[in-house]
């Protein structure tokens, strides 16, 4: 059984280009092990001193997650992408692969999330600085990549969706 | 929520039915980019590098201020 693509027409439905699924689901990723993170490891530090809190494995598995998630995440947002295409009968080629304008939007988020993360990297020194537990500076860091995953990702939705 | 507008406005969707009905597929296949991204520009939420707006308006074979306009801050 063969099924002849199509070119979309003007009124077909526009879909998300391989590039801005991935920014949702690297957004949806991070947001959510770090939510996971902090749920467990927030009691934790305010049940017991600070030195004796077990931080070390919970963001080995956030990290973790987040990384193995959003490629996994990603791999199947483009399959889907592509099998939804294909149910239409529009032809995938051309519809999902990233051009200028992805790497536009790329750049810009980078640049903001850079921006942030370099910010809280200050904070990161001034607590070594001043001697403070590893749980703090390594929480600290953990947060930076955080905040700069969520302007990021944030920064690029805005882009594709309201332009920039 | 509202697109957030650029100063740059275009005349992309006339000139594709002035030019035998192409669609927004067709010019992104001319022009080698999404057809998401056409549809960017043509609403005015991405204002392409000059170098594309160049190519844009070789394909409707205009002059490039046919296509694209500048809007100043005082409306002209």
């Amino acid at each position: 059984m063969s099924h002849e693509l199509r070119q979309p027409e003007d009124d077909d439905p526009v879909i998300m280009t391989v590039d801005e699924r991935s920014v949702w689901v690297y957004l949806a990723v991070v947001t959510i092990t770090s939510v996971a993170y902090f749920a467990v490891v927030v009691p934790r530090a305010l049940s017991q001193p600070i030195g004796d809190v077990s931080w070390i494995t919970p963001m080995l598995w956030a990290i973790g997650v987040s990384i193995v998630g959003t490629i996994v995440g990603s791999i199947f947002g483009s399959i889907g992408g592509a099998i939804g295409l294909a149910i239409r009968g529009i032809e995938p080629k051309g519809q999902l692969e990233g051009d200028l304008r992805d790497k536009d939007i790329k750049r810009l988020g980078d640049s903001r999330s850079a921006l942030v993360s370099g910010a809280a990297m200050l904070g990161v020194l001034v607590l070594a600085m001043i001697g403070a537990d590893l749980f703090w500076i390594g929480n600290l860091v953990f947060l930076a990549g955080t905040a700069g995953a969520f302007v990021e990702g944030v920064t690029k939705i805005l882009a594709y969706r309201r332009g920039f | 929520m509202p697109p957030k507008p650029t100063k740059v406005t275009n005349r992309i969707r006339a000139l594709r039915f002035e030019c035998g009905e192409m669609t927004q597929a067709d010019m992104a296949e001319r022009l080698g980019v999404t057809r998401q991204t056409v549809i960017a520009i043509e609403q005015g939420k991405y204002s392409p590098s000059l170098e594309m707006a160049f190519e844009i308006a070789r394909l409707f074979k205009r002059p490039l201020d046919d296509v694209f306009r500048y809007q100043q801050e005082d409306g002209a």
